[in-house]
């Protein structure tokens, strides 16, 4: 009687997951399905998309140099914003969570704003600071500090910088939660114990937002290997990131099948070296936080 | 010369007095409790001999020195607070080794004095478990031998037994007062726990919305309360208010409703409206005619060691509780006649606002 008690409290959960589960098949599942399909296919300039399978498109990414570059800069780029947003946001994290309220609620607003603007249009905004004639240029130019304009659209630095933009709020959120964590008491009994507040903060509060800072990366590092708005727009033809080469392959070249197949190795690259780096940190946290 | 002083302590947050004109002075070794109900300012007074807050008014002295400028860091204070504060990320070896680490103890011997303070507090085989893999009770001992390897001229505990049992409680506040013998540390122990004020320490400071009310020895805090507050804060007592009638010999006649008592003249005030309080193993019960007055049993508990009953008296409700000696005890509803010892009745001076 008690199983059949526990089998009918097990039974709604599952109904009442049922829509979203199928939805969620629906709309994620079958694309991706049918997009790993067709990264087995051929591609002819004349005739289109043939409905044979190899794995001729892996290949030709896997082989040549031009893919391989692009695939380097996207996950370089990747692991540069990382670590500039784990620079800014965890120390600003930290500073917004020990402001007074009414700063504290303005500020956390402001870093958390940009979330509410659409991509394009944020990036759109760096497009016209970054330009030979944007503000940037004429400040710098103004003040005397450069003599001819600074390259900064359609260059690696200038996508670092807006993705570091569009993606530090994740950062800071990360670390918010798990300062939330953080009892303040830990930092006086560190200070009790003879240490100075920089040896508090580096050897007390930064161990304990560590986790926070690890999984913010995860988010920044998968967001910005998958990104695409910010690199079409500001990195322009030639400096192209994964996404954008799939994109092209798409609707430019109109090669699908190769298209789908740097998709599905973006994917599966991502899944990779994300599982790994958890599976790293799990084994250093696991002993102390559980 | 007292080793730990307090000189006209005040703290203001704003307009709010939290802790207002407090002074101490602490013997060396000295074990003394700081007790009184929520909010009445404890945590800040600590905080401020801790260094974590500045006091508003007042100087603090160490030995002789005035610490009140000086950065918690620098003051070499032992601290438990009440939450632990462990560092979650660090073995138990790690979280006791740091004081030592951060005043540059060389390895072995900050490995021997570790192990040795871990063994005082009973932890020697939990030296690599993480806080989180610990005890209540535990994780207590280990803050508390995180703030003694220091060697601390002053151990500062905020309610660090709070957060335990009751069983476990008790066996702590045994094994830390026998540590705190052991080590000879002037401690400071804040509480809102009034049987371990008086059973842990050399003096208890009773304090109430910011003030220090009384600072003596707990039997004495006990016996001879100076306020109503005292009295009722430190265990149970039942209250009248009555007003002194006259004075001879010594004695004092204070006047209740249409009784007189006597008592004797002690430390509280001669003449005018009194409270006049009564500890309710002080009550005794006898046969109606023998009483200074009657009451009726109105409920009677059994507590094991001993009987508590509640009284209806001409007075309102009084308490009264004696050892259980093994005979039959009054009955509910029975009439009872009620007195005391002449010198067990206080005269204490009306609280503003309480009758
Ligand atoms: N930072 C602060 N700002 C404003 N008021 C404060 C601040 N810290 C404490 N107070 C106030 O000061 C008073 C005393 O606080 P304190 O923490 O010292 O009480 P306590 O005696 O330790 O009480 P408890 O037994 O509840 O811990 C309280 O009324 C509290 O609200
Ligand atoms: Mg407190």
């Amino acid at each position: 009687m008690a199983e059949a008690i526990a089998r009918g409290k097990l039974i709604p959960p599952y109904l009442l997951s049922t829509p979203a589960l199928l939805l969620y098949c629906a709309l994620l599942l079958t694309p991706m399905l049918m997009t790993f399909l067709l990264s087995f296919n051929s591609f002819d300039l004349y005739t289109g998309i043939k409905p044979d399978y190899s794995l001729a498109n892996y290949l030709e990414v896997i082989q040549d140099k031009y893919f391989h570059v692009i695939f380097l800069r996207t996950f370089g780029m990747a692991l540069v914003v990382t670590l500039i947003c784990a620079l800014l946001g965890a120390p600003e994290a930290y500073i917004l969570n020990r402001m007074a309220n009414p700063w504290k609620s303005l500020f956390l607003l402001a870093v958390l704003g940009p979330l509410l603007i659409s991509v394009v249009v944020r990036t759109l905004g760096w497009a016209l600071l970054f330009g030979k004639e944007g503000a940037i240029n004429q400040t710098l130019m103004g003040l005397g500090l450069v003599d001819e304009p600074v390259k900064l659209i359609f260059t690696s630095t200038g996508v670092v910088i807006a993705l570091v933009h569009v993606l530090v709020p994740f950062m800071v959120i990360s670390v918010w939660a798990s300062l939330q964590k953080l009892d303040p008491a830990t930092e006086r009994a560190g200070l009790s114990l003879g240490a100075s507040q920089f040896t508090v903060l580096r050897r007390v509060v930064v161990p304990q937002v560590m986790p926070g800072v690890l999984s913010g990366s995860l988010i920044v590092f998968a967001l910005t290997a998958s990104a695409f708005a910010t690199p079409a727009i500001l990195g322009g033809r030639r400096l192209k990131v994964v996404a954008t080469t799939a994109y092209d392959e798409y609707l430019n070249t109109l090669n699908w099948p190769l298209g789908a197949a740097i998709a599905i190795l973006l994917l599966v690259a991502n899944v990779i070296i994300i599982t790994s780096y958890n599976r790293v940190i799990e084994k250093k946290y696991a002993e102390a936080f559980g | 010369m007292s080793f730990l002083r307090l000189q006209g302590l005040v703290k203001r947050f704003g307009d709010f007095v939290a802790v207002d004109d407090v002074s101490l002075e602490v013997e060396k070794g000295e074990f003394v409790s700081l007790l009184g109900p929520s909010g009445c300012g404890k945590t800040t007074t600590l905080q401020m001999i801790a260094g974590f807050e500045e006091p508003s008014e007042g100087r603090i002295y160490i030995d002789g020195k005035d610490i009140t400028g000086v950065k918690a860091s620098q003051r070499g204070i032992g601290i438990v607070f009440q939450s632990y504060a462990l560092f979650p990320h660090m073995s138990v070896f790690q979280n006791v080794s740091f004081g030592l680490e951060m005043r540059k103890v060389a390895e072995a011997e900050r490995k021997a004095r570790v192990m040795e303070t871990l063994d005082l507090v009973h932890l020697g085989d939990f030296a690599h478990r993480f806080p989180r893999e610990l005890s209540g009770g535990q994780q207590q001992r280990v803050a508390l031998a995180r703030a003694l390897v220091i060697k601390p001229e002053v151990l500062l505990l905020d309610e660090p037994l709070s957060a335990l049992d009751a069983k476990i409680r008790e066996d702590m506040q045994i094994e830390l007062r026998g540590i705190q013998r052991t080590v000879g540390t002037t401690t400071i122990l804040v509480t809102h726990d009034q049987s371990e004020a008086l059973s842990m320490s050399d003096r208890v400071a009773v304090m109430n919305e910011g003030r220090l009310v009384q600072v003596d020895m707990p039997y004495q805090a006990y016996e001879f309360p100076e306020t109503p507050f005292v009295s009722s804060f430190l265990g149970k007592s039942n209250k009248f208010s009555g007003v002194v009638s006259g004075q001879s010999n010594g004695k004092l006649k204070v006047k209740v409703g249409e009784l007189e008592f006597e008592a004797e003249a002690g430390r509280g005030p001669c003449e005018g409206p009194v409270h006049l309080s009564v500890r309710p193993e002080k009550l005794l019960l006898t046969a109606p005619a023998e009483g200074r007055f009657t009451g009726r049993v109105h409920t009677r508990i059994f507590l094991g060691n001993h009987w508590v009953y509640q009284i209806d008296s001409p007075f309102g409700p009084l308490l009264a509780s004696h050892h259980n000696a093994g005979i039959q005890s009054v009955a509910e509803g029975e009439e009872v006649g009620l007195t005391w010892a002449v010198e067990e009745l206080r005269v204490l001076a009306p609280e503003a606002g309480d009758g």
